[in-house]
């Protein structure tokens, strides 16, 4: 086992297929197939992606009543190359909605809040964590934390995982972030979740200069790699010796951009644990990935040889 | 066909100093009936069943009449559980634990099954950690398709 994926707020993921989706109006899904339900939250489609590339992975994190029970059984049909450990809590796992419209090119997300976790709950999967941590070269800390936890339990896990040496990949809020960069606890790859708010360290994020010197900080603090995502398709690579804006040559369906970063994040894992390339590659190789899965409209992963259609797809320009 | 083929690759477990109410709510969560204890390294040290708790919680006579109608009530069952649910589970699990390796022939575990009267056997690699669980009803799925050979 090489990597253990963390996803404190999983969720059972619903994406229906409507076209011309409008809100205040009736739509009836056309057929089963258009309505897709499936295991998810971040580190969950970090596995999954890990999987289709050949990687085994650990997932951990809490899952609760019929939801969790579902989810678990759905990511056991995934692969065999899923291992899994989650605590088991009284709340429910919540359920996303993803409503993916092909004629005009948007994509509607609504995704609940999570269960609410005891304190006992949280004590058992740190226990477990730190237990399986033995088993890993790298851990994939990803998505939301559910209500009723702080950003401390981030602070927590990146802690553990740095003083058992491992190598940490995270992509979450910039409210997450900030703590952790505040806390002097900073992950190695960093892919901040622009989702909700559009600012890392707690500065919005407006020019171009803006989004290297806020990650240049990540990178002074310990980061190896920060990729920001910028301009839509385009995304900022920023490592030690520089920073890099990383661009498509071919055109991207934005209502096909679901599950991109997660595609993005285990990718990269994928080309850490090949030893292949510096930082800047790990990055470029991630970018590479999430151009691959954009050709999909499904939250599907590609493979390596779908990735590799893509190797020559993107245009890299230093800006510093 | 090999255990590897029929298994579940989970490895949801119950710490030998966790608590009886601990190990209890992971098989409600995961609705199975039976948990392996592990020790810090994930190695395999016991395992815990439902049917353990029960016999714990009952006076020890009911084993012997096989009968619940001569309880008078459930009091005496639910003081009993109550006392117990804080204590550790190394107290209750059964060991040393039957486990199979994820190469062994499923009619391998199939046997021990039977032998044993046991519904799941923890799953463990050479060193003896868990890497995942083989239930009887993976088994009897497996059968059904002929493919335990």
């Amino acid at each position: 086992m090489k990597v253990l994926t963390v996803t404190l707020n999983p969720a059972l993921d619903r994406i229906m297929f409507i076209e011309n989706f409008q809100i205040n109006k009736l739509h009836r899904v056309p057929s089963f197939d258009k309505s897709i339900l499936s295991p998810g939250g971040k580190g969950v489609n970090v596995s999954v992606a890990l999987a289709k590339l050949g990687i085994p992975s650990i997932a951990t994190g809490f899952l609760g009543g019929y939801m969790g029970r579902i989810l678990i059984e759905e990511l056991r049909k995934v692969s065999n190359l899923i291992t899994t450990n989650f605590v088991f809590i009284k709340d429910e796992t919540r359920e996303n909605i993803a409503i993916i419209d092909e004629e005009n090119h948007t994509i509607t997300e609504i995704n609940s809040p999570g269960p609410k976790i005891e304190e006992i709950d949280l004590e058992h999967l740190i226990r477990r964590y730190t237990m399986s941590l033995s088993r890993v070269e790298v851990v994939v800390i990803s998505g939301s934390i559910p209500e009723s936890l702080t950003s401390d339990v981030y602070v927590e896990l990146v802690k553990i995982a740095k003083e058992k040496g491992k190598t940490i990949f995270m992509e979450t809020r910039d409210k997450h972030i900030s703590v952790l960069y505040n806390k002097g606890v900073v992950p190695d790859f960093i892919k901040p979740d622009f989702r909700m708010e559009y600012s890392l360290l707690g500065k919005e994020l407006k020019e171009l200069d803006d989004f290297i010197s806020q990650s240049r900080k990540l990178i002074d603090a310990g980061a190896k790699l920060a990729v920001l995502s910028y301009q839509i398709d385009k995304d900022i690579i920023v490592v030690k010796d520089g920073a890099w804006i990383i661009k498509p040559k071919v055109g991207v369906d934005i209502s096909h951009v679901l599950g991109t970063g997660d595609t993005y994040t285990a990718a990269m894992v994928y080309r850490y644990l090949n030893g292949v390339g510096d930082a800047l590659d790990i990055g470029r190789y991630g970018y590479v990935a999430a151009l691959a899965k954009t050709k999909k409209a499904r939250k599907d992963p590609p493979t390596l040889e779908e990735i590799e259609e893509f190797a020559d797809k993107y245009v890299l320009e230093r800006v510093i | 066909m090999k255990v590897s083929d029929v298994m579940i690759y989970d490895i949801s477990a119950v710490f030998e100093d966790e608590t009886v109410e601990r190990a209890v709510n992971i098989m409600a969560g995961h609705v199975i009936s039976g948990v392996p204890v592990v020790d810090e390294d994930m190695k395999v040290v016991g395992f815990i069943t439902e049917t353990d708790i029960m016999k714990a919680s009952i006076p020890s006579y009911f084993s012997l009449l096989q009968s619940a109608s001569f309880l008078p009530d459930t009091d005496q069952f639910m003081k009993n559980i109550s006392k117990i649910r804080d204590h550790k589970v190394s107290e209750y699990m059964s060991k040393p634990p039957i486990v199979v390796k994820a190469d062994s022939p499923l009619i391998y575990a199939a046997d021990l099954m039977i032998r044993h009267n046991i519904k799941t056997i923890p799953v463990v690699d050479d060193e003896n950690r868990l890497i995942g669980v083989v239930t009887k009803m993976g088994i009897l799925k497996a059968a059904l398709e002929g493919e335990l050979k």
